[in-house]
């Protein structure tokens, strides 16, 4: 009778709110299906490809006066390119904790690599 | 309905794999580190956001598009990014074709089945005609979104 479609609209869209599971175990199976998802596959497949919230990344381009319209795909490589960095900022990190014998990467060492590495410039002073 | 840039953060439970999944086994990454990556990346859409829309304004373009974002990364001295990202654009795009036929074809099969059932009560269908005939728009309407200001 009332059959229920699954929405081909992925939560990247619309809902924020849903995609902000700050509980760990929560988030790994949020992702895993793809947001809540039980619908098609491609919209699985889309939201595997990136695992930051389109949603949230849209809503922080907003922010910004001079941007009127920024199409999908851009939404879409800002966010894949904002996962690569954090890939980056943490790898280069590493080193400075190892270089201080520790299994922990602190604060510091992220001070220490964004002074250090020439692409994290733009990082000086900007975080608390 | 402004939100501030302090406000939107990236999901701590997302940025914490990220990192976990770029680091060896047995690393850990305390609570604060884990903050000022979690506000690196924040700013680093800012900045990538600001960058690509240089791009577009000088090509006298309204819309931010992929290949925007592609040349701020170049500007932006991360040329290691390009590579991954046409991969995964190219890998994007054929999802949001399938997406696209996928709909369409739910909204034919949907048509379908409401003439056979045509002896049902029309008020409650309509009804929920209306709501699922939002969604395919909406899928039409993605395609560019208008960020109000």
């Amino acid at each position: 009778m009332a059959a229920t479609v699954a929405t081909p609209v992925t939560p990247t869209e619309f809902e924020s709110d849903r995609c902000v599971s700050e509980e760990e175990g929560r988030g790994n199976e949020a992702e895993e299906e793809g947001g809540q998802l039980t619908g098609p596959v491609p919209a699985v497949a889309h939201s595997r490809l990136s695992k930051l919230p389109l949603a949230r990344i849209k809503a922080l381009m907003k922010t910004d006066p001079d941007v009127s319209l920024a199409s999908q795909e851009s939404v879409f490589i800002i966010a894949k390119a904002t996962e690569l960095f954090v890939e980056m900022i943490a790898k280069d990190a590493l080193v400075y904790a190892q270089q201080g014998k520790r299994k922990t990467l602190q604060r510091k060492d992220l001070d220490n690599a964004i002074e250090a590495i020439d692409e994290f410039a733009f990082l000086e002073g900007t975080l608390d | 309905m402004a939100e501030r840039p302090e406000d939107l953060n990236l999901p701590n439970a997302v940025i914490t794999r990220i990192i976990k999944e770029a680091l060896p086994d047995g690393v850990n990454v305390s609570k604060e580190a884990r903050r000022a990556i979690s506000q690196a990346a924040s700013v680093f859409v800012l900045y990538a956001t600001s960058c690509a829309n240089n791009f577009a304004m000088k090509a006298k373009r309204k819309t931010l598009n992929a290949g925007d974002v592609l040349a701020a990364m170049e500007e932006m001295e991360f040329e290691r990014f390009l590579e991954p990202l046409r991969e995964a654009l190219e890998v994007y795009k054929k999802g949001q074709k399938g997406k696209k036929e996928v709909s369409e074809q739910k909204r034919k099969d949907k048509e379908k089945k409401l003439d056979t059932e045509n002896d049902k009560s029309r008020d409650e269908e309509e009804e929920e005609e209306e709501r699922m005939e939002e969604e395919p728009d909406a899928e039409n309407e993605a395609e560019e979104e208008e960020v109000e200001n």
